[in-house]
């Protein structure tokens, strides 16, 4: 099968070590992995933003290079929400592009929904001493059921143990331009599921989405934290990189 | 209630930084959530399919606000049968003239009150003083949150955000006696105080004036679902007795009350059922020995006729419990004065809006995580994160959003939407973000997005981005 590795553009420019990571794990299952070149941004900001046209626009960008595959794979649930539950009703009054949207959407998948249930992985390369605690980001868990897949795919991790934080699907205060935009609100809600983490004593904070990752990093470092290590999924799943 | 809604920004970072009301919202959040959840595993229990029940609630709201004129009619029909008054009001103001014009006829010199927020936006208690008239709360958060001169920071706990030491502070001025030292263990005491006081206007108010949970079409009563007792006392010892309530508060039948009382109080509180669950039926009879002489319902619009058929006609399912803001993370940070008018958490960033006007309140729709925790909660479905991003829409369409903010997103798009321009931009700012990390190899002040290190720091990337990386790797 030919598949279509969408990085997403906070991987690309933040963590591109996220990407390599889901392109491993994708590589070694045997699939046929293309970056698609053009990809910039799923449109999401813009969406949040209120601004329905430039999303549509870019909607339509990722539909033409994306369409082409058998399958689109996502590390991001935000992202995947966003193609899979937005695209159709973005560009539904323009039926040759709903036609269009409705074929991808049917093909795009959050990378552990991809991982668990369609390669149906029972052997991930990856191993991690330690423990690790996952936090369940909302738009994957609320907007696409990401519950026990990842979970799943931990259990495989040769040395990792799992220990669930309390209040696992509550939100980390990330949104978007809500974290830049109500700093201090923002701050306040990602402190609690800083103290969730702490209170689990794992070593590693695990997540599907680098949005909520970057943003429970940059406050547990703020706060003292130097050790908690916070990783994404894919990161872990995949292990080092051999080279 | 005048809106404050423009200075959320402002009061949200103060509610951020109080440590006392932080100290309060940390301690009530899980107690809020653990007991929807057990109501909710209570009705799992009894075999109850939630999800089928969710949709059953939304449906009998659905079909209400889909011919609002109609059951509107009705009620006023059969509530009119029954003895009642039934008058109308277009908004807050009229509801305001209304009520003062009904107290001074029948020489009304205190009114009694179960708790409303429709009074609220109406500023009722504001318009009954200057009138000459007493207004007095008489459920215990609303008596608190009276005495404090404030308004309600919940909807089902208005006086949420007081410590018992406040309440105290205000009890023994109110109530004439010194301070004492309390503890939770004292609350009792401090209720059974507030009851003696409360007992006394109970008996001497001429007027009592409460809300109305749901306005029931087939009988033209008003339900009133409580937990203290007041809001029986409020609508029987008055001889006259004012319901105030939304024109979108109407159920078709007892049994669809029935169906939603399933889940109001299990929502809200998480108990099976309240207290007390009344229904009150037009006036005193003949052969009674309670009840209300006079029964006056006063059913407003104040924004809300004009939500039906609208993109907002979801919104007037809302039958008021509060799992919404129970379950919001920006609530939870803030307290509900940071949402500046009546309804606080994701209830109050869609009504506010549309009740008080889209330009004055920019900042309450974006007040959101998009984490939907509301909408997952809500007994009646109404997608809240999606109603917000439509007023966000509205405003990005009238170009409501600061110019700052417009230019930025336009710019990005016009790039997101050139790769090659867009490659060629990014690669420059993962060097820029290297550059920017000081000897901690982390970055803690960052002047383009300074909202995000006010609270915390940025990993830099590693200074190459993911697709020149792999272009250089497809090379290699």
């Amino acid at each position: 099968m030919r598949l279509a590795l969408y990085v997403t553009c906070l991987v690309d420019l933040m963590r591109p070590a996220v990407g390599f990571a889901a392109l491993r794990l994708l590589e070694e299952a045997g699939c046929e992995v293309v970056v698609p070149p053009g990809q910039t941004c799923c449109g999401q900001p813009a969406w949040s933003a209120g601004n329905r046209d430039l999303a549509r626009n870019l909607a339509k960008k990722a539909i033409v290079e994306l369409e082409p595959f058998d399958y689109v794979v996502i590390p991001s649930g935000s992202c995947a929400d966003h193609l899979r539950n937005v695209y159709p009703q973005l560009l539904a009054d323009e039926p040759a592009w709903a036609t269009r949207a409705a074929t991808v959407v049917a093909r795009s998948y959050e990378l552990s929904h991809f991982l668990n249930e369609i390669l149906k992985l029972e052997d991930v390369p990856g191993a991690f001493a330690g423990s690790a605690t996952y936090h369940d980001s909302c738009k994957g868990l609320r907007g696409l059921g990401i519950k026990s897949q990842p979970r799943a795919l931990l259990a495989q991790v040769r040395g990792l143990t799992l220990a669930e934080m309390q209040d696992c699907e509550e939100c980390c205060g990330f949104g978007g331009a809500f974290a830049v935009r109500f700093g201090e609100v923002s701050t306040a809600i990602v402190d609690r599921k800083c103290e969730a983490i702490a209170a689990t004593g794992a070593d590693a904070v695990v997540g599907g989405d680098l949005g909520c990752l970057l943003n429970i990093e940059g406050r547990l470092r703020r706060r003292g934290d130097l050790s908690t290590q916070v990783l994404h999924l894919a990161e872990v799943l995949a292990g080092p990189e051999s080279t | 209630m005048h809106s404050q809604a423009m200075f959320f920004q402002a009061r949200a970072g103060a509610q951020v930084r109080n440590a006392g009301l932080q100290k309060t919202l940390q301690r009530v959040r899980p107690l809020f959530v653990a007991k929807r959840v057990k109501g909710v595993a209570g009705l799992v229990e009894d075999g109850i399919d939630v999800e089928a029940l969710r949709n059953a609630c939304a449906a009998i709201r659905r079909r209400v606000v889909d011919d609002l004129d109609v059951w509107l009619e009705i009620f006023e029909e059969r509530a009119k049968a029954s003895g009642a008054e039934v008058l109308w009001a277009r908004d807050g103001d009229e509801v305001a003239r209304l009520v003062v014009d009904l107290a001074q006829r029948h020489g009304v010199t205190k009114a009694v009150k179960s708790k409303s927020m429709l009074s609220e936006e109406a500023r009722l208690n504001e318009a009954l003083s200057a009138a000459g008239i007493r207004p007095v709360e008489t459920d215990l958060g609303e008596y608190i949150v009276q005495l404090a001169g404030e308004t309600p920071s919940h909807i089902i706990a208005p006086a949420v955000h007081k410590t018992i030491g406040e309440v105290e502070a205000l009890f023994a001025e109110a109530h004439e006696r010194p301070v004492q030292e309390r503890t939770s263990a004292d609350i009792p005491m401090m209720a059974a105080e507030a009851r003696a006081v409360l007992r006394q206007h109970f008996l001497s108010a001429e007027m009592g004036i409460s809300g109305a949970n749901f306005l029931i079409a087939e009988s033209g009563s008003a339900a009133l679902v409580t937990n203290e007792g007041n809001g029986r006392m409020v609508t029987t010892l008055p001889k006259l007795h004012v319901v105030i309530t939304g024109i979108e508060k109407i159920v078709p039948t007892l049994e669809d009350f029935a169906t939603l009382m399933r889940l109001l109080p299990r929502s809200a509180t998480g108990q099976g059922i309240s207290n007390y669950v009344s229904l009150l039926t037009g006036t005193r009879g003949a052969e009674e020995t309670e009840g209300p002489e006079k029964t006056v319902f006063i059913l407003v619009d104040n924004g809300r006729a004009a939500l039906a058929g609208s993109d907002f006609a979801d919104m007037l399912r809302c039958i008021r419990c509060g799992a919404c803001m129970n379950h919001c993370p920006v609530y939870f940070s803030l307290g509900g004065h940071a949402y500046g008018w009546v309804y606080p958490g994701p209830m109050g960033s869609v009504l506010t809006p549309l009740y008080t006007g889209i330009e004055n309140a920019l900042d309450l729709p974006h007040a959101s995580t998009g984490c939907n925790q509301c909408g997952s909660v809500c007994p009646v479905n109404i997608p809240l994160p999606a109603l917000m991003h439509r007023l966000r829409e509205i405003q990005s369409e009238r170009g409501l959003r600061p110019w700052r903010e417009r230019l930025t997103l336009r710019a990005w798009g016009w790039l997101a939407l050139r790769p090659a321009l867009y490659r060629w931009l990014t690669r420059r700012a993962a060097r820029y973000l290297r550059w920017l990390a000081d000897d901690s190899g982390r970055i803690s002040m960052f002047g383009l997005v300074p909202g995000w290190t006010v609270g915390r720091d940025l990993t830099p990337p590693p200074g190459q981005t993911f697709h020149e990386l792999y272009a250089a790797r497809k090379r290699a």
